[in-house]
């Protein structure tokens, strides 16, 4: 059963009327001075940072005083102009000592350019008018990816300017067969955004579905990366991402060098990566770095770690509820002793330490970086130890639940990690019902649930079904260089060989 | 979306209607760990549970109820109305037969334990010389949890191959097949400790015999190949041969550590039956008295030819033994089942065949090491 967006559904039904207004009143820019500027005022609402200014005989600049680089306008444009007559506007543009110059006699064309920051010259009488895009670009400094940090490997992450996430990229890949598509999105907020991915790896279909969806977006704005991809996964329903956020450039790269495809937003330092599979959100761009067994090992802890935080406190509650049959014997009198000034039921306990934990975590997150720091080693140590004095608690399933969310911490992708944390919740409540039964039950669920996704078409459990033996060469057991010398069919690649898997040094081997 | 707004209605329902599972608490349930069984008055059963209660004085304390009534289950209600916590049997480590039970029949106690689920079937069951009440009911000294350190006596020996496995899955396998009987170990109490004196042989469900302890090894190398285990004898003047009877000794003690043993039986006679045991020894010398020469290789040869003699005699012993009583715990039986066609062995028919029985026992000793152990 497919569920479409409620949302989509009304915008078709009823179109934006004021969108539809502008464009019918006016196609054409007006051949004289004072109606031209009139006609700017009325479609921009004449904002106080809008600048018009005459420079004599008969030219005139319009431009938003924010949007502009004063440095350019000076230099480049208004010392060009002021010692110079010009007849037609086709005169201008030899003159203009900037790299990009347009004419355009368009209406919404000339305000779109406005709004990005070009510099409108309007030769008097024409109905023409040249546009100098001269934005001024501010943006943040880059800096290193604080959510998704390593420690062997680039530390630079993308910031909030799309052309300098691309230029990022770039400069990783140099290839002509890096192709940046340019879409908008957002009816009234026109956000840019590209879509890159790699001529003659990248499967075509994939790229055609990708453009579609974000084509068929329908929506007032877009602030932000999450939210498109919200918008555009296969089943938005579902907890789990079935694309990848990521703030690392180089994991952007590593996914389009395997035929993956990307989306960098602007004013959004998360990039999306997608098709990808369920067990890729467990894999750390650094992973690649190190050697196999050491990476094998870090994955191995990783995929354990999940399960840890998934099943432990259920567990717990689940076999001290129902089946105490299968309590160690070594484990019987300190657990129940343990216990044994608790008035809850477990399930109850566990409940409410996980609550704490979550509080704990997110209290951390919402708080300045020093004090964050504080809440953590205060409230782990104070309310850890006052909750297992004050016997609301027992300490061994203070242990658990510390370990698992522990255990939660160390997904590399911190929007599956926050799924990974939720689903406990569900599970530790039908444990506390139904004990074992209803953590298989559980299981079953999620297994089943994560069966039926895909990402972008491709399966979501892949390789592990539908089984793909030679992508799980490079899955949770990554093997030696020379076996994974193929891109996984995950994404449909046109051409599968990566490298030559022939040793470099054939003496030794 | 209405279908799916039902399938959550149902869902929650039934999450909150099944949700009414019984729960065992475990700090709200008082944990058996072990149980005996008596016979009681007028042939009523006697149950003596060991129950570990936990307080919320952190301190657990250890109960010892003997009820007796018509049904074990019965038991367990008299039992319930004095304790403060409802008795649970889902821990229960190790079930004890008195004497008295034992020379009875089981049958009906290894039908019902097998039928709980909750019961494990890797519990361990044991004989009593005696009854199990006045063993549990004894205010040991240095025991705190009689029913923890009954099984812990049981596992540790068990583990360590000195004693015959018993565990219940073992013992019902055994009983429900038609070529063997089972066989359990015997515990008794010395003063002011619990001891494994023997073990028992029994004829279907029936204890009819009993070996000493010290016969335990060879019981389990005749019943199974096995891996572990120290064992003593003493080889009497006629085997030892006369290189290494340096002095006039009567008696030699030798220990050794067996490191591997192989058990191969063959039948070569349906008719009477007569079977030939043949089996295969390795291990360690880890003492011998007096001081012979372990160095010389004639020396250690004689030994393992002497051992092998005492070991063949002791194991025709043990067999006749168990053959006077009918009691086939080496599981001979089975053997003739799958080396006969269409045999339609039953029990009865293969305990009279069983007295007949003969038996050819060949021992191959070796000796790998001697000098430095452990």
């Amino acid at each position: 059963m497919k569920f479409k967006l409620p949302f989509k559904k009304k915008q078709q039904q009823q179109p934006y009327k004021e969108m539809n207004a502008v464009k019918e009143k006016v196609e054409l820019i007006a051949p004289s001075e004072n109606d031209f500027t009139q006609l700017i005022k009325d479609t921009t609402n004449n904002p106080a940072d809008l600048v018009i200014k005459s420079i004599p005989p008969n030219l005139t600049l319009i431009y938003i005083n924010n949007l502009v680089n004063d440095q350019t306008l000076n230099e480049h444009i208004i010392t060009n102009l002021q010692n110079n007559f010009f007849e037609t506007p086709e005169a201008i543009w030899p003159i203009l000592s900037i790299p990009e110059v347009n004419i355009s006699s368009q209406l919404e064309e000339t305000i779109a350019s406005l709004l990005n920051g070009s510099v409108l010259i309007y030769v008097n009488g024409y109905s023409q008018v040249v546009l100098a895009p001269i934005p001024k670009r501010e943006s943040r400094s880059l800096s290193t990816p604080e959510n998704e940090s390593q420690v062997i490997g680039a530390q630079v992450g993308f910031n909030e300017s799309l052309s300098t996430n691309i230029s990022l990229i770039r400069r990783y890949i140099i290839s002509p067969n890096l192709c940046n598509e340019e879409l908008k999105v957002g009816k009234r907020t026109h956000t840019s955004l590209s879509l890159l991915y790699m001529n003659g790896i990248a499967s075509d279909q994939m790229v055609n579905t990708l453009r579609q969806r974000i084509q068929d977006v329908d929506v007032d704005s877009l602030l932000d990366s999450a939210v498109l991809l919200e918008m555009i996964d296969d089943n938005t329903l579902s907890p789990f991402p079935q694309m990848l956020l990521t703030e690392r450039p180089d994991r952007f790269c590593d996914g389009l060098l395997n035929g993956k495809l990307g989306i960098i937003v602007e004013g959004s330092s998360l990039a999306i990566v997608c098709p990808i599979a369920f067990v890729e959100f467990f894999e750390s761009r650094e992973d690649q770095n190190l050697r196999w067994q050491v990476a094998t090992f870090a994955r191995l802890l990783r995929f354990t770690a999940i399960f840890l935080s998934v099943f432990l406190t259920p567990i717990y509650v689940g076999a001290l509820t129902f089946h105490y049959e299968v309590i160690p014997q070594a484990l019987l009198v300190p657990l129940s002793e343990s216990r044994a000034l608790v008035p809850f039921p477990p399930v109850f306990e566990a409940l409410l330490l996980e609550l704490i934990i979550e509080l704990l975590r997110e209290a951390g997150a919402r708080l300045p970086t020093k004090i964050g720091q504080t809440i953590g080693i205060v409230g782990g140590i104070v309310i850890g130890t006052a909750a297992v004095q004050a016997g609301i608690t027992s300490n061994i399933l203070l242990i658990f639940v510390a370990l698992s969310a522990l255990a939660s911490f160390t997904t590399p992708s911190y929007t599956m990690g926050n799924v990974i944390r939720l689903i406990r919740f569900p599970i530790i409540l039908i444990a506390g019902f139904w004990g074992f039964y209803g953590i298989m039950l559980a299981f079953c669920f999620i297994l089943i649930h994560l069966l039926r996704q895909s990402s972008l078409g491709a399966p979501y459990l892949s390789p592990y079904y539908p089984p793909r033996l030679k992508d799980m060469r490079d899955s949770i057991i990554k093997f030696p260089l020379p076996f994974v010398a193929k891109r996984a069919s995950l994404t449909r690649p046109a051409d599968q060989e990566k490298f030559d898997p022939e040793p470099v040094k054939p003496e030794k081997s | 979306m209405k279908k799916f707004r039902i399938y959550f209605v149902l869902l929650f329902l039934v999450s909150i209607l099944v949700g009414c599972t019984e729960t065992n608490i475990l700090d709200r349930v008082g944990l058996t760990t072990l149980v005996g069984y008596d016979v009681g008055t007028e042939e009523r059963i006697s149950t003596t549970a060991v129950v570990r209660e936990i307080n919320p004085e952190f301190q657990s304390n250890v109960e010892v109820i003997t009820t007796e009534n018509e049904t074990s289950k019965g038991n367990r209600l008299k039992a319930n109305r004095r304790l403060s916590k409802k008795i649970t049997i889902g821990q229960m480590r190790v079930v004890l037969f008195g004497e008295e039970v034992a020379k009875g029949d089981l049958h009906f106690y290894i039908d019902s334990l097998l039928e709980n689920p909750s019961v494990s079937n890797g519990l361990y069951l044991a004989v009593v010389e005696g009854d199990t009440s006045e063993l549990l009911q004894h205010e040991y000294k240095n025991i705190d949890d009689i029913g923890q350190h009954i099984y812990r006596l049981m596992e540790q020996n068990i583990k360590n191959e000195h004693m015959i496995s018993s565990t219940l899955h073992e013992i019902a396998h055994d009983y429900y097949m038609k070529g063997k009987d089972i066989a359990m170990p015997i515990i008794k109490r010395e003063e002011e400790f619990v001891e494994l004196t023997g073990v028992a042989l029994f004829n279907g469900g029936k204890m009819v015999s009993a070996l000493p302890v010290e016969d335990s090894f060879y019981l389990k190398i005749m019943r199974d190949s096995f891996k572990a285990g120290i064992f003593e004898t003493i080889l009497p003047k006629e085997d030892i041969p006369p290189a290494l009877m340096k002095d006039t000794i009567t008696e030699m003690p030798v220990a050794f550590d067996a490191i591997r043993s192989k058990r191969t039986l063959k039948l070569v006679d349906p008719a009477t039956p007569e079977f030939d045991v043949q089996l295969k020894i390795k291990a360690r010398l880890l003492e011998v008295h007096p001081n012979i020469n372990t160095g010389d290789p004639k020396v250690i040869e004689g030994l393992e030819s002497a051992v092998s003699k005492n070991l063949s005699k002791e194991l025709t012993r043990i067999v006749a033994q168990s053959q006077s009583v009918q009691s086939d715990i080496f599981g001979f039986g089975d053997t003739y089942r799958s080396s006969v066609r269409n045999s339609e062995l039953t029990k009865e028919k293969w305990h009279e065949m069983y007295k007949n029985m003969k038996i050819n026992v060949k021992v191959k000793f070796e000796i790998l090491r001697d000098g430095v152990f452990e």
